[in-house]
């Protein structure tokens, strides 16, 4: 039990990151129908750009207490999201506009975006020498032990990352259904020549659409750079297995992004590990096979996803 | 048919043409290290370093050039070469499929005599029989897969011991030390599976229990990795793969709470695993057919103008590379007392060739190989954040 616990706890910790970052991906398909191929370096330029704040303020980390250590936490997630939302404006408008408004197909788009990705990766790469595994300061004890759960060891940084993952997603669920913005950004994803006549400014909706998305991945960014660690490289996997969640939870649908996400996480834990004790019946080495079966597997059954495909709306 | 064919000859024209340029610029920016300085003699003749200059894999690149042009630094100021010396420096970043085009810069230009690398075992793979046709002698610092001296490269060299000796001497060294079960972990990568499988091996022969795992190397999160570990009640790990996943994966064990002895290969031993492992790290043991350059007496010397040249200390695999640069130039020292030397020349000097290096006595057999009573495995330990040598793992 203790040990099935483990492996849970694993999964929905890596699951709600995946999920903040798959949520990027759906709102812009939502308003673009778009995948929006670069959003897993925006993410990982979060974590660097949180990175940078962090380092700045509390050096090695070994003199923080640990109220400061709450601050410097929302610093950190406050820096990687503005870091996240600058990268997503900045790529929106260099890289997807102009085609826009030029009105170029939509494999121009794709190109635009791999272009923008190898971009981002190899700048900061270059920007901070390539190394393989930056590490955030360690100014609280991520490793501190807050309670069991059947036997199973919940880390501090665990319960960090999923209670910061779950307000965002709060916040971002509030933010769609609940405000003038998120009126807009749902209208120009229901139809956007209907919804500019009704004066929703389509560009502006776009861009601000960007920017939140581009905000979480780089909130996801900071604990996911907290909790392993960053480099140039990092986004490629969650990016593709965020990808992969936004899909399976049905695209451009923000609650399925979330679902998706999480359940990808648990799955991809659980599944090669079981029966969580001894040897494992398929072990670890096949996770990303398990991944991708699933998603295959909810595919052939619900060809848009656990929630369905609903542009155009929060839920 | 016809009129296709000035195209298809115009493209590889202006490749090399392009690749010339940059063999030029290359060298030009090296002069610093090359041969301006020094012996008065005439004609000058190039070394070409292959190795990842740029890209992920950079360091372990910087390390080995510098260290090659330090050693061609110091045979032109010695001033008795009766020629001068000048390093090529041809970038692969390690990768076998961009190998082919940095040994095509090295053989478009002529005064390259010989080959110091290719740094990684796949980009070697890619490249060795394009030397081998052109008879340019390739010693390669780094390259540990134990294939290389298996597939009949004419011209290969190396001054390393492969993995499969490496895996095989700890995998004794960890059943010596009474271990009940131990998990083995490869990032299921050439190297660390093929090293992986020797120490698993050479473990299950010795009546230790074994559980296997891969994890891909592109994974970010060892976290269900460590869990499985920490469960399985284990007394060791040995993990068989690089650096940064390495640290990775220390630092996961960490948090999982696994009290057991960490090992792992050559991959993981460098200063990317202590920065990425942290204090996590400590307590983790490495085998490595290398030497360290701080500590090992012959290297003083070498440890001490390394450091005056480049501001920095040698790291993993840079004595190695001083060795492998400073036997080329004696084969080529050996070759052009004839004359002018050729590339067959120093090719056939270099498989004669019985030179006291600071790492090892660098005498090659048929295949390529170091002589055996030159393989020695060393086995490490990280303290306080450092990797020390703790000696010859046969004698631990």
């Amino acid at each position: 039990m203790s040990d099935f616990m483990n492996y849970l706890i694993l999964g929905v910790t890596r699951g709600s990151m995946y999920a903040l970052i798959a949520l990027g991906y759906t709102l812009v398909y939502g308003v673009l129908q778009l995948i929006n191929f670069a959003h897993s370096e925006v993410f990982m330029s979060g974590a660097f750009g949180s990175f940078l704040v962090v380092h700045a303020v509390v050096g090695d980390g070994s003199s923080t207490s640990g109220v400061e250590a709450v601050l410097v936490l929302g610093l950190g997630l406050v820096s990687g999201a503005l870091t996240g939302a600058v990268i997503a404006y900045v790529l929106e408008r260099v890289a997807y506009r102009p085609l826009r408004k030029r009105g170029a197909p939509k494999l121009a788009f794709l190109i635009s975006a791999i272009g923008a990705s190898f971009l981002l990766s190899q700048l900061f790469g270059k920007l901070f020498n390539r190394l393989g595994n930056n590490r955030f300061p360690s100014y609280f004890n991520a490793d501190r032990t807050l309670f069991h759960v059947f036997g199973a060891r919940v880390t501090l940084l665990q319960v960090i990352i999923v209670v910061a993952a779950l307000l965002l997603m709060l916040f971002l669920d509030r933010l769609v259904s609940g405000t003038k913005l998120g009126r807009g950004i749902r209208a120009t994803a229901e139809d956007a020549p209907t919804a500019a006549l009704m004066g929703v400014d389509i560009d502006r909706t776009i861009s601000r659409t960007f920017i939140i998305g581009g905000a979480l991945a780089g909130a996801a960014g900071f604990l996911f750079g907290t909790a392993f660690v960053f480099s140039n490289t990092m986004g490629f996997i969650p990016g593709i297995k965020a990808f992969a969640a936004a899909v399976l939870g049905g695209i451009g649908n923000i609650r399925g992004a979330m679902i998706g996400g999480l359940l990808l996480g648990i799955a991809e834990n659980l599944i090669p590990t079981a029966p969580w004790t001894g040897t494992a019946w398929i072990g670890i080495q096949w996770t990303d096979v398990v991944a991708f079966v699933i998603l295959i597997l909810i595919l052939v059954f619900r060809p848009t996803g656990i929630l369905g495909e609903r542009l155009g709306r929060a839920a | 048919m016809r009129s296709t064919r000035p195209a298809q000859w115009v493209l590889p024209l202006a490749l090399a043409s392009a690749l010339t340029m940059t063999a030029c610029s290359n060298s030009s920016d090296n002069s610093k290290g090359g041969g301006l300085s020094g012996s008065g003699g005439g004609e000058t003749y190039k070394i070409a370093f292959e190795g990842p200059l740029s890209g992920d894999n950079q360091q372990l690149g910087i390390n080995e050039v510098n260290a090659a042009e330090l050693a061609i630094k110091q045979a032109n100021e010695s001033g008795d070469l009766g020629f001068k010396l000048e390093l090529l420096r041809a970038d692969d970043q390690g990768d076998p499929a961009i190998a082919p085009t940095a040994a095509a810069q090295v053989l478009q230009d002529d005064a390259v005599l010989g080959v110091v690398g290719p740094s990684f075992s796949g980009a070697t793979n890619a490249v060795a029989t394009t030397y081998g046709d052109a008879d340019m002698a390739i010693i390669s610092p780094s390259a540990t897969n134990d294939t290389l001296s298996q597939s009949n490269y004419p011209t290969f060299h190396r001054v390393v011991p492969p993995d499969g000796l490496e895996g095989v001497q700890l995998a004794e060294f960890l059943a010596g030390k009474g271990y009940k079960k131990v998990v083995v972990i490869d990032d299921l990568s050439d190297y660390g599976k093929g090293v992986a499988d020797i120490v698993q091996g050479a473990l299950e022969k010795a009546g230790v229990t074994v559980q296997r795992l891969g994890v891909d190397a592109k994974t970010t999160d060892y976290g269900a990795t460590a869990t499985t570990v920490a469960g399985a009640g284990a007394d060791a790990v040995f993990y068989g793969g690089y650096d940064a996943q390495a640290g990775q994966l220390a630092r996961a064990l960490q948090t999982a709470g696994f009290d057991g002895d960490k090992y792992t290969g050559n991959g993981g031993k460098s200063s990317v695993f202590t920065e990425g492992a942290g204090d996590a790290g400590d307590g983790w043991y490495f085998s490595c057919g290398c030497s360290d350059a701080n500590t090992a007496p012959a290297a003083k010397d070498f440890t001490a103008a390394y450091k005056a040249e480049f501001n920095a200390d040698p790291s993993t695999y840079s004595p190695e590379a001083y060795d492998a640069t400073n036997a080329m130039i004696e084969a080529i020292k050996t070759a052009a007392k004839d004359g002018t030397p050729t590339r067959k020349a120093v090719s056939d000097a270099v498989d004669k060739l019985d030179y006291k290096g600071i790492t090892t006595q660098v005498k090659f057999d048929e295949t390529g190989e170091l002589a055996e009573s030159s393989q020695v495995i060393n086995l490490f330990q990280q303290e306080g954040g450092v990797i020390k040598i703790l000696g010859d793992i046969q004698e631990q």
